[in-house]
C-alpha cells in the first residue's frame, strides 16, 4: 500500500452495473470521479458530467487556416513569378480550388486528432491505475469506476465499503 | 440498414472476442500459410526492386511508351491502385456515419488496405517521371531559380490530393487502432510485444473523458475522410478529362471514376475478407451476413460504373464529335477492342449472379466474382487510357502500343509491393476492431434482454 | 547569312571579319608572330614547309588543339590559350562555299564555330538555289564528321605514310611512261570540277594511251545517255519551271530527289503562285511509282514503266505530230491524254514535256519530238556540266580487265565493287589488275579490295571547284583544315601528274589564274566571298534525230524498276545517321528499302507489308520487304538502291537488300521479271502508320471555282488576353507547294541536335523529329490523291500543354512562342499527353551519342543537346529569334522582316515555309494570314496556332483548276 494513495478502483461485471454506480456516487456526492472501459459507453459521460469536448471547433479552425494557406501560397507564387501558362489567366481560381479543398481537409483531420490526444494527455506511457491487479481487464471485459484520492469526500475505509454496497466484484486502492 | 437484425452471433463473450482478435498477433495461427504467403509477396516485391533499378539506370524507355502513347502503364496502374484504395475509406469512413454496425468487423483491414494501396498507386507517379529524381520540384520551396510548381496542372492537384489522402488515411487508421492496441498490451505476456503494444498503444487506458473526445474526433475525421475520397478520384479523373484528347476530354470523368473505384475497391475487401476469415476461422466475427452485404454494395456500385458506361457512349453520341464518334468506334472495333469488351465482360456479366442471395453468402462464389470484377477495372484503365492515346486528333501521329517484360514486371512488383507490409500488419496488428465488436456484441445483448 | 550581308570584304568590316581560308588567318601577322614566338624553329623552316605548319598549326588551334587524337580528334576539348585576332567566342564565321552530289556543286553558306563547321544552308545569292537547299546538301556536314572515314593511307589495309604512296606512285609513272600510259585505266563517278577535269585532261597528255572510265550507278548520268540518242549528242536538259504554263511528264519525277530539284522545284513553287485566284501551273503526270511529282500532279495518270513510250507515242499522235500513231489506250489513258493535249495546245511555247531519267529511249524520242513541236521556250539545252564527256563506260572497263589489259586502275570518286550491276563480275576482273589505287572518303567495299586506299578530304575541308546544275561554277574553299591525315583529289591527281608534296589550293588557283587572268587575286576573293563566279554554261540548240529507233524491255513479266534511294541516293550517304533516319518522302520508312508493289498485284499474290518478296532477273534474285504503294501501276515492282552494303560503316552496314545485285547491265532502270512470297517478314521502321485522312479536313483544297475557305472566326475563351510584346512570331505553311522532300526536316535536325534513335526506337516510334511532314491518301488506294503536310509545333496561343505541365517546364514567352524549359522539365510528359498535335518528342532513353564520338563537332553549340528524361519539340529556331534581335539591338533597331528565317523555313526549295511577325501587318506572314486559302488545323479546339496553312490547289486537269 503506497503512502500516498491515488484512489479507489471498483470493478463492475457490466457497464449497466458501472454506470448505475456511478451514478450513486454522484448523488453521494463524490465528484472526482473517473471511469474505465473497454469501449465507449452511452451515457456514462453525461452521468459523470464531463465537460462536452472542443474537438469540432478546433477542427474548424484547422480547416480554415488550410483554406487560406493554400489559397495565399498559389496566389503568391504566380504573383512572385508571373508566367504565362497557355494563356490562362494568372489567379486562375477555379484550378487554385483543389489545393485548398485538399489542405482544408488535411489540417482540420490532423488539427482534431492532435487536439484529442493533447486533451487526453496522450501520450502518457505509464499511468498510476496501470499498477492496479484487475486494470488489465479494462480493455477486455470489465468496467472499472474510481473514486480519486484528491476527491473532498474521499475516506479510504468508507469510500470502499461504498463503492462495495454498489456491487462492486472488487475494489481495489491505487498508489500515486 | 441491418441494425434489427444480429450481425453477430451473441452467443459468444466480449472477453471471449477479445481474447481471439488480440490472439492472432500474440499467439499467430496460422504461421505456415502465413510464411508461404510472405515468400511469395517477397519474390514479388523483389522482382519490383530489380525493374525499379533497372528503370532508374536505363529510363523510362524500358517500358513500352512512345509518342503518342507516351503514359501507359505507369498512369494507369496509379489509378487502378488508388482507386482500390477508396474503398477502405468508404467502408469505414461512410459506413461509420450511417451507423452500420456491420462494418465494425471490415474496416480495420479495409482501411489497412487502403493504406498500402495508396502507397502502391502513389509510388507510380515517381518511378514514371523521366527524372525522378528531381520530383522535389512539384513542391513549393524557395528554389534557386525562383520557379513554384505549376498550379494549373492536373499532376500538380494529384500531389497534393494524394498526399493528402495518405496522411489523412493513416491518421484515421492509427486513430481508430489505438484502443485495440491498449487491448493487445494488456493481452501480451511477452516482453516484446509488451514495450511494442505499450509505445504504439500511446498509454491508451480507455477512461470514460478519452473515450468521448476520441470518438468526437474519430466521426469527425471520418466525415471529413468521405469528401476526400470523392475529391482525391475525381482529380486522377482531371488528370484525362482537363487534357482535350477525344475519350479523355467528358465531364462524365470525375464521378465515373469515383463510382469505378469503389466499385474495383469493394472487389478487394470482399477477396480479402473471404481469405482473412478463412485463414484465422473468423466465421464468427466476419458473418456470411457480412458477405451479402458486401455483395449488394457490389453489384450497387457495379451498376453505377455501368451507368457510366453508357453515359460515355451517350456523350460521345450526343456531342457529335468527328473525333470523339472515331475513338468511340475504335474502342469497340479498334485494334484494343479486347480491352473494351474484356472490361465490359469481366465488370458487369459474373456480377449479375449477385442477384441471387445464395451466391453472395457464398465465399468462393463471391471471391471469383470480385476477382473478375479486380480484372476487368484494371482492364478498364487500360481502355481508358490506350485507346484514347493511340489514336487522337492527327492521323499522321496514330501508333500503338505494347507493353514490355518491364512494364509487366513492374505492374506485378508492385503487388508484392502491396502484399509484403499488408501480411506483415496482419501478422502483427488486430485486423479486427476488438473494442467496436465488443461493442457491438453488448448492443446486441441489451436487444436481447430488452 | 544576315552576319554575311553585314560584312563585305573589302568594305571595313563591323562585326567579325569573314575568313576566307585557314591560310588568310595563317597568314594574319598576328598570328605569324604569336607562331614565332611560339615555335621558333617554325621560322627556319622552308616556306612550303612553313605553309604547310602554319596550316596545321591553323587547323589545330581553329580546332581548340583537338587535331591528331586517336580515336577522335574531338575528345579532349582544349580551350584557346591565346584567343586568336579576329575570332570572337560565340560568334560563328560564316564561308561561303560548295559541296558536291552526283558532280554537280550544291553551293552553301556554311556556319562554323571556333573552327568547327556545323551548319549548311543554301547560298542566297546563287543564281540556281537562291539559298534553297536539299537533304543531301543538309546532311554534308555530319558527312564531314562520319567516324567511319579513311583517316590515312592504307596499303592492302596496313597502315602507309604519304611518303610511301608518293614513293609508289613514282614507281607507276615509271611503267605507265615507257609505253605512253598503256594500261593505265581511270574509273571515276561524274565531275564537274574544271581543276579536276583539267588534271584529267593533263593526265592523258602525258599518257596519250590511258582511258577514262566513267561509272555513275544513278543520276543525271544516265539522262544524258538518253539525250545522247535522241539528239545525237550528249546534253543537259534545263526546265525553265519559271515562266512554264503547263508540264507534262511521261514518269520523270521533275520535283523528286536528284541534283535538279531544288532548281526545279523552286521553280515549280514559283509559278504556282503566279495567281491568287487559281494555281500558275499545272501538272500532268503520269507515273509507274508514286513520286513528289505524282503527289503534286493536277492530273495523274498509272501506268506501268514499259507502257510510257506507248502513252507518249498517242500524245504525240493527238498533237497531230507525223509518224506517231496513238495505239488502243483504256479509257483513263485517254482521258488524261486528252486533258493533256488541251492544256498544252493552249499553252502552246509555255507547255514542257518531259520524260524521266531512268525511263526507255522510246519515251525520249517522242517527248524530244513533242517539245520540237511545240517549239517548247522553256526547255533549253547546255553541253554537259558533269564529265568527263569522252569517257568510257564501265562495261568497256570490265572488259579490258578480263583481257589483262589493265595494268593499273585508279578509282576516284565511285564504289563499283558495290555499285557495278552484279552480272559484270566488277569484283572478279579487279583482281586481274595489278595495281589498284582507290581514292575515297571512306574504306568502302571497293577500297576494301583495292591495293592502296588513299583517303580523300571531304568538300569542306578541301580546295576545289564544281559547278551548279546550270554550269555556274563555285571554288569550294575549306571551313575547316582536314582533321586526318587526308589529301584533296587534286593534290593525289598533281602527284600522279608527277609533282611532289602539292599544295593544297595550287591546282585550283592555277585553273582559276588562267579564267580570271589579270586581276587574279581580286577576282579570287570576290569568288571566295560571292561563293560562285558568273555565268552559266551558254545555251546550244538541239533537235531531235529522226532516225533514233526504242527497244522494248526485253522478256515479259512484271516491270523492274530501279530507283536511287530518296534519302540515302546510290548508297554513298548510307553512313550518315541523319539521313538513314529521314522518312522517305512517300513511305515515311527509315533505315532500310522496301519492295514496292501495287495494291491489285498485293490483293493478287496476297502480299502484306514486311512480307519478304524475291525478286527474279533473269537468273539473278534479291529478297526484300514488300511495301504496298498506292498509286503505283498495277504490274510495275520497284526496287530502290543504296542498301545492302557492307563496308558503310557502323551506321550503315547491313541494313535492308542490295538491289545492285539484280540489276542487269545492259538495263540498268527497267527490267521484266518476277516476283514470289519467301513466307518470312520483317518489321519496318515507318514513322507513320495511318495514311488515309479518315474523313477529317486535315489538309483543306481550294479550287478555282471557289479559290478561298470559308472564313473561321477564332473561337470564344474564357481567359481574357494576354498582351504581346513588339514581335509575334508566326509561321504559315502553304500545303500547295509542299513537295514533301523533307530538307525541312534535315535542316531542323542539323540545326537544332535533334538526336539520331536508331532502327529500332523509330519502330517503337520515339524518332525525334522536330518538324514531321504528315502524308495523307484520300480516295482509292489504287489511284488515290497524295498530300503532304508539315507539322511542327503550333505554338497555340491557349496551349494544353503548358497547362498540363507541374514544374513550369513549357510556357509562353511575351513574343507568343511555346517554349520548352529543358533543364526544368521533370519529364512527366502530360503536355505530350495533352498535345493535340502530338508534336512534342521525348528523350525515353539517353539518345546522346557516345562521349568519344566526332559527331559531337556537329552540334549547334546554340541549342541545349537534352540528356535522358526530357521533353523537346520546335522552338521556332529561339537561338535565331535571340540572335537576331541581339544584332538588331547592337544596331539599336527594331527587328525588321527576315531578321529571323528559321531552318526549316531557309531550306524549304519551294517556300512554302513563311515565318515572321504577325504584329507587323506588312510582314509576308501576315499577308499570307489573310490570304483566303488560310487556315488553322483543329481550330474548332481554340488552341489559336501560330502555326498556320495555307489550302492546297485542287486543279483536277480537267481544266476547271
Amino acid at each position: 500500500m503506497a503512502e500516498r494513495a491515488y484512489g479507489l478502483l471498483a470493478e463492475f461485471e457490466s457497464p449497466e452495473a458501472l454506470t448505475a454506480a456511478a451514478k450513486k456516487a454522484r448523488e453521494a456526492g463524490y465528484r472526482r470521479l473517473d471511469a474505465f472501459t473497454p469501449f465507449p459507453i452511452e451515457g456514462l459521460a453525461r452521468t459523470l458530467r464531463l465537460p462536452r469536448p472542443k474537438i469540432s471547433w478546433v477542427g474548424l479552425i484547422g480547416g480554415c487556416s488550410g483554406c487560406g494557406f493554400a489559397f495565399l501560397m498559389q496566389c503568391f507564387t504566380n504573383y512572385d513569378f508571373p508566367l504565362n501558362v497557355g494563356g490562362r489567366p494568372l489567379y486562375a481560381f477555379s484550378a487554385f480550388a483543389v489545393v485548398m479543398f485538399e489542405l482544408t481537409i488535411l489540417f482540420s483531420a490532423l488539427s482534431m486528432i492532435v487536439a484529442m490526444l493533447w486533451q487526453n494527455g496522450l501520450p502518457r506511457l505509464n499511468y498510476p491505475l496501470f499498477a492496479a491487479e484487475q486494470f488489465h481487464r479494462a480493455s477486455k471485459d470489465r468496467f472499472f469506476l474510481c473514486v480519486g484520492a484528491d476527491d473532498g469526500k474521499f475516506d479510504k475505509d468508507r469510500t470502499s465499503g461504498f463503492l462495495q454496497e454498489l456491487g462492486a466484484s472488487s475494489v481495489e486502492s491505487v498508489g500515486r | 440498414m441491418t441494425d434489427q437484425s444480429d450481425i453477430l452471433p451473441v452467443n459468444q463473450s466480449m472477453g471471449g472476442v477479445s481474447d481471439q482478435l488480440t490472439g492472432i498477433p500474440l499467439h499467430f495461427p496460422a504461421e505456415r500459410r502465413w510464411l508461404i504467403a510472405m515468400l511469395f509477396a517477397s519474390l514479388l516485391l523483389l522482382m519490383f526492386m530489380v525493374s525499379v533499378v533497372e528503370l532508374f539506370t536505363r529510363g523510362v524507355g524500358i517500358w513500352g511508351i512512345n509518342i503518342p502513347v507516351n503514359w501507359a502503364f505507369a498512369i494507369h496502374n496509379y489509378v487502378w491502385w488508388l482507386g482500390i484504395g477508396h474503398a477502405g475509406t468508404l467502408i469505414s469512413a461512410l459506413l461509420l456515419l450511417t451507423q452500420s454496425e456491420w462494418r465494425n468487423s471490415l474496416n480495420r483491414f479495409a482501411e489497412t488496405m487502403t493504406l498500402f494501396a495508396v502507397i502502391c498507386a502513389g509510388i507510380y507517379p515517381v518511378l514514371h517521371l523521366g527524372r525522378p529524381w528531381y520530383l522535389y520540384w512539384m513542391f513549393p520551396y524557395p528554389a534557386t531559380m525562383n520557379v513554384w510548381p505549376q498550379f494549373r496542372s492536373p499532376l500538380e492537384w494529384d500531389i497534393w490530393a494524394v498526399l493528402t489522402y495518405l496522411t489523412v488515411s493513416f491518421a484515421f487508421w492509427y486513430t481508430g487502432l489505438i484502443p485495440d492496441l491498449a487491448a493487445a498490451r494488456d493481452r501480451a505476456t511477452k516482453r516484446g510485444w509488451q514495450i511494442f503494444f505499450g509505445i504504439t498503444s500511446l498509454g491508451w487506458r480507455g477512461s470514460a473523458a478519452h473515450w468521448l473526445r476520441w470518438s468526437q474526433a474519430y466521426r469527425l475525421t471520418a466525415g471529413l475522410a468521405v469528401p476526400l475520397v470523392v475529391s482525391v478520384h475525381s482529380e486522377v479523373s482531371l488528370l484525362f478529362a482537363a487534357g482535350q484528347i477525344p475519350g479523355w476530354h467528358s465531364t462524365i470523368f470525375p464521378p465515373y471514376f469515383v463510382m469505378g473505384a469503389a466499385f474495383s475497391g469493394f472487389a478487394v475487401v470482399s477477396i480479402i475478407a473471404i481469405s482473412l476469415r478463412s485463414w484465422f476461422g473468423l466465421k464468427n466475427l466476419v458473418t456470411d451476413d457480412h458477405l451479402d452485404l458486401l455483395g449488394m454494395v457490389l453489384i450497387a456500385t457495379g451498376l453505377m460504373t455501368a451507368y457510366g458506361y453508357v453515359f460515355e457512349i451517350f456523350d460521345a453520341l450526343y456531342s457529335g464529335d468527328a473525333h470523339e464518334l472515331q475513338t468511340l468506334a475504335d474502342r469497340m472495333t479498334g485494334a484494343y477492342a479486347w480491352t473494351y469488351w474484356g472490361a465490359i465482360v469481366f465488370n458487369f456479366i459474373p456480377l449479375q449472379a449477385l442477384w441471387w442471395r445464395i451466391v453472395r453468402r457464398t465465399g468462393w462464389m463471391l471471391m471469383l466474382i470480385s476477382i473478375s470484377v479486380v480484372i476487368g477495372m484494371w482492364l478498364e484503365r487500360y481502355m481508358i487510357l490506350v485507346t484514347s492515346l493511340y489514336r487522337d486528333f492527327l492521323v499522321s501521329s496514330w501508333s500503338h502500343f505494347t507493353p514490355t517484360f518491364w512494364d509487366w514486371s513492374t505492374y506485378f512488383g508492385t503487388i508484392g509491393l502491396f502484399l509484403v507490409p499488408f501480411l506483415l500488419a496482419i501478422r502483427f496488428i488486430p485486423m479486427i476492431s476488438i473494442f467496436e465488436t465488443e461493442e457491438l456484441l453488448h448492443e446486441e445483448k441489451e436487444e436481447e434482454h430488452g | 547569312m544576315t552576319r554575311r550581308r553585314s560584312n563585305h570584304v573589302g568594305a571595313k568590316p563591323a562585326g567579325p571579319r569573314l575568313w576566307s581560308s585557314i591560310e588568310e588567318l595563317s597568314g594574319d601577322p598576328a598570328f605569324q608572330a604569336w607562331v614565332d614566338a611560339e615555335y621558333p624553329a617554325a621560322a627556319e623552316f622552308t616556306p612550303t614547309a612553313r605553309r604547310q605548319f602554319l596550316k596545321l598549326m591553323g587547323a589545330s588551334f581553329a580546332l581548340a588543339g583537338l587535331a591528331g587524337c586517336e580515336k577522335s580528334p574531338f575528345v579532349a576539348a582544349l580551350p584557346y590559350v591565346d584567343q586568336p585576332e579576329s575570332e570572337t567566342i560565340g560568334v560563328p564565321r560564316i564561308y561561303a562555299t560548295a559541296v558536291t552530289f552526283d558532280g554537280y556543286a550544291q553551293p552553301v553558306i556554311a556556319t562554323t564555330w571556333s573552327g568547327r563547321p556545323t551548319k549548311l544552308d543554301g547560298n542566297p545569292d546563287h543564281p540556281v538555289t537562291m539559298g534553297r537547299s536539299d537533304v543531301f546538301m543538309q546532311a554534308a556536314v555530319l558527312g564531314l564528321y562520319d567516324p567511319d572515314r579513311a583517316q590515312a593511307p592504307t596499303r592492302r589495309g596496313e597502315p602507309a605514310t604519304w611518303q610511301d604512296v608518293v614513293a609508289a606512285i613514282a614507281l607507276l609513272r615509271g611503267s605507265w611512261s615507257k609505253d605512253q600510259g598503256e594500261g593505265l585505266h581511270l574509273l571515276i563517278g561524274p565531275q564537274s570540277s574544271p581543276t579536276l577535269l583539267r588534271q584529267l585532261d593533263a593526265l592523258r597528255k602525258q599518257f596519250p594511251k590511258a582511258q577514262i572510265h566513267l561509272h555513275a550507278p544513278a543520276g543525271g548520268a544516265a539522262r544524258r545517255d538518253l539525250m545522247a540518242a535522241v539528239y545525237g549528242q550528249p546534253l543537259d536538259l534545263h526546265y525553265v519551271l519559271d515562266d512554264c504554263d503547263v508540264v507534262v511528264s511521261f514518269d520523270d519525277d521533275l520535283l523528286g530527289p536528284g541534283a535538279n530539284q531544288v532548281r526545279n522545284a523552286r521553280g515549280w513553287a514559283a509559278s504556282r503562285r503566279r495567281s491568287s485566284r487559281q494555281p500558275g501551273i499545272r501538272l500532268y503526270a503520269a507515273e509507274s511509282v508514286p513520286a513528289a511529282t505524282g503527289a503534286m500532279a493536277g492530273a495523274r495518270l498509272m501506268a506501268d514503266a514499259s507502257r510510257m513510250a506507248v502513252l507518249a507515242e498517242a500524245f504525240a499522235a493527238k498533237l497531230g505530230i507525223s509518224g506517231a500513231a496513238s495505239g488502243d489506250l483504256t479509257p483513263a489513258e485517254q482521258g488524261w491524254i486528252e486533258d493533256a493535249a488541251k492544256a498544252s495546245n493552249a499553252a502552246k511555247s509555255r507547255a514542257l514535256v518531259t520524260s524521266g531519267s531512268y525511263g526507255d529511249v522510246g519515251t525520249a524520242i517522242w517527248v524530244a519530238r513533242i517539245n520540237d513541236a511545240l517549239k517548247s521556250a522553256v526547255l533549253k539545252f547546255s553541253q554537259p556540266v558533269t564529265g568527263p564527256s569522252d569517257a568510257a563506260s564501265l562495261g568497256d572497263l570490265v572488259a579490258d580487265m578480263r583481257a589483262g589489259k589493265v595494268q593499273t586502275l585508279v578509282i576516284l570518286d565511285c564504289n563499283p565493287a558495290y555499285t557495278a550491276p552484279a552480272g559484270l563480275g566488277f569484283t572478279d576482273a579487279l583482281k586481274q589488275v595489278r595495281s589498284t589505287l582507290h581514292l575515297g572518303l571512306q574504306r568502302d567495299e571497293t577500297g576494301e579490295l583495292c591495293e592502296w586506299q588513299l583517303p580523300l578530304t571531304h568538300a569542306l575541308e578541301s580546295w576545289s571547284d564544281a559547278r551548279a546544275v546550270d554550269g555556274t561554277a563555285s571554288i569550294i574553299q575549306p571551313t575547316i583544315a582536314p582533321f586526318y591525315d587526308v589529301r584533296s583529289v587534286h593534290q593525289i591527281m598533281a602527284m600522279l601528274l608527277g609533282e611532289i608534296d602539292p599544295a593544297a589550293d595550287a591546282a585550283v588557283r592555277q585553273t582559276w589564274r588562267a579564267s580570271f587572268g589579270g586581276d587574279f587575286d581580286a577576282r579570287w576573293q570576290q569568288a571566295l566571298y560571292d561563293g560562285f563566279v558568273e555565268g552559266a554554261l551558254p545555251e546550244v540548240s538541239a533537235t531531235p534525230s529522226g532516225n533514233a529507233k526504242s527497244e522494248k524491255p526485253a522478256g515479259k513479266g512484271l516491270d523492274i524498276v530501279f530507283r536511287p534511294d530518296p534519302t540515302i541516293w546510290d548508297g554513298q550517304f548510307s553512313n550518315v545517321g541523319w539521313l538513314q533516319e529521314l522518312p522517305k518522302p512517300l513511305t515515311t520508312l527509315t533505315w532500310g528499302n522496301v519492295v514496292t508493289v501495287s495494291p491489285a498485284l498485293a490483293k493478287r499474290l496476297t502480299i502484306a507489308n514486311g512480307d519478304n518478296l524475291e525478286v527474279m532477273i533473269g537468273d539473278r534474285s534479291v529478297v526484300g520487304p514488300a511495301w504496298i504503294m498506292p498509286g503505283q501501276a498495277e504490274n510495275t515492282v520497284s526496287l530502290s538502291l543504296g542498301y545492302g552494303r557492307k563496308r558503310a560503316g557502323r551506321v550503315g552496314d547491313g541494313l535492308g537488300y542490295d538491289a545492285y545485285g539484280v540489276r542487269p547491265a545492259d538495263q540498268p532502270w527497267i527490267a521484266k521479271g518476277s516476283l514470289r512470297k519467301t513466307g518470312t517478314n520483317e518489321t519496318l521502321a515507318v514513322t507513320q502508320l495511318h495514311h488515309r485522312m479518315e474523313g477529317f479536313d486535315l489538309v483543306r483544297e481550294v479550287t478555282a471555282a471557289h479559290p478561298s475557305l470559308a472564313k473561321q472566326e477564332t473561337p470564344p475563351s474564357l481567359y481574357p488576353p494576354w498582351p504581346s510584346a513588339k514581335n509575334a512570331w508566326g509561321m504559315v505553311i502553304d500545303l500547295d507547294s509542299c513537295i514533301g522532300c523533307n530538307a525541312c526536316v534535315a535542316a531542323c535536325t542539323a540545326e537544332n541536335n535533334v538526336p539520331v534513335v536508331g532502327k529500332d526506337q523509330v519502330i517503337v516510334g520515339r524518332e525525334m523529329h522536330w518538324i514531321r511532314i504528315a502524308r495523307y491518301y484520300e480516295g482509292e488506294a489504287d489511284a488515290p490523291r497524295s498530300f503532304f503536310q508539315p507539322v511542327p509545333c503550333m505554338h497555340c496561343e491557349q496551349a494544353p500543354c503548358e497547362m498540363g505541365c507541374p514544374v513550369h517546364a513549357t510556357e509562353h514567352n511575351s513574343e507568343g512562342v511555346n517554349q520548352m524549359v529543358y533543364n526544368r522539365c521533370i519529364g512527366t510528359r502530360t503536355c505530350s499527353s495533352y498535345c493535340p498535335y502530338k508534336v512534342r518528342r521525348f528523350n525515353f532513353l539517353d539518345y546522346r551519342a557516345p562521349p568519344q564520338s566526332p559527331v559531337h563537332a556537329a552540334d549547334n553549340p546554340d541549342v541545349t543537346v537534352r540528356s535522358r528524361g526530357v521533353m523537346e519539340k520546335c522552338t521556332y529556331c529561339t537561338q535565331r529569334i535571340e540572335s537576331a534581335h541581339a544584332a538588331a539591338d547592337k544596331e539599336n533597331r527594331g527587328l525588321r522582316e527576315g531578321d529571323v528565317v528559321t531552318a526549316c523555313q531557309a531550306a524549304c526549295p519551294t517556300r512554302a515555309i513563311t515565318f515572321g511577325d504577325i504584329n507587323d501587318p506588312d510582314s509576308e506572314v501576315s499577308r499570307l494570314r489573310r490570304d483566303g486559302r488560310h487556315y488553322a488545323l483543329l481550330e474548332e479546339l481554340g488552341t489559336r496556332p501560330r502555326t498556320t496553312y495555307l489550302a492546297r490547289w485542287r486543279d483536277g486537269g480537267g481544266g476547271e483548276g
